[in-house]
């Protein structure tokens, strides 16, 4: 997994990244650490046990838990089960549950998310963030 | 334009960049601009402005090192906010991504 800790007494909105792929979830989280200058609780998950394109729920409520600091976790999902097994985990979740799901392109949308999160940002902001991917043009 | 108050301030400040603005400075540029009482929006060459909180936004001006940036403030920490990001331009590393 990849993962930075934030440096600022302020905890910080923690980002899960959840692909079928682990080298998937684990570069996209590789890359938005790097933009956010390492100030943010980041992990991508994703494959079986035994290294095969899957996703597990498991993994997931782990990694959701590894980032958690009191500020709230985003989980960006990529694709079918990846997005199918991130709204069985929301199901799971009480109300109230600081954990929220986002619709948005996944690298650009985790980029996004990781950045808003290390500048100290509400979780809502960091969904906004990450949705607000889907707008911006690269060319 | 929001409305006027005792603490509205509206700062612009032009910044030659150092280096050109990739991923990496344009992540410095929207944590500077992130979590202060300020909106700060940025421009090159007249175009259209991007707002600073949005990375992909920065990183989508192509903006490269030579050219000046337009960056201006809106706010109460509108001062503070457009000088940290200035300064992040400024001395923006010539690194790769």
């Amino acid at each position: 997994m990849t993962e930075a800790s934030t440096s600022s007494e302020i905890p910080t909105v923690g980002i899960v990244l959840i692909s079928h792929s682990r080298a998937i979830a684990e570069g996209a989280a590789d890359v938005a650490a790097q933009v956010s200058a390492g100030a943010v609780r980041i992990v991508g998950v994703g494959g079986t046990e035994d290294g095969r394109l899957g996703t597990s729920l498991d993994a997931l409520v782990g990694a959701v838990e590894k980032v958690s600091a009191g500020a709230g976790v985003l989980i960006l999902p990529d694709l079918g089960s990846a997005v199918l097994t991130a709204k069985a985990f929301l199901a799971d979740q009480e109300d109230g549950t600081d954990v929220m799901l986002a619709d948005a392109p996944f690298v650009e949308g985790a980029v996004a998310a990781a950045v808003t999160a290390s500048g100290g940002a509400t979780l809502a902001e960091v969904v906004a963030a990450a949705e607000g991917a889907r707008d911006v043009r690269k060319l | 334009m929001s409305a006027s108050s005792d603490h509205e301030v509206v700062v612009e400040e032009a910044a030659v960049l150092a280096a050109d603005l990739h991923a990496r400075p344009a992540g410095q540029v929207t944590r500077a601009a992130t979590g202060v009482d300020a909106r700060v929006w940025l421009s090159v060459d007249g175009r259209d402005e991007v707002n600073a909180r949005s990375v992909l936004a920065v990183m989508g001006l192509g903006a490269v090192a030579g050219q000046t940036v337009l960056v201006r403030g809106e706010g109460p920490r509108a001062a503070e906010a457009v000088a940290a990001v200035a300064s992040i331009l400024r001395t923006a590393e010539a690194v790769p991504g």
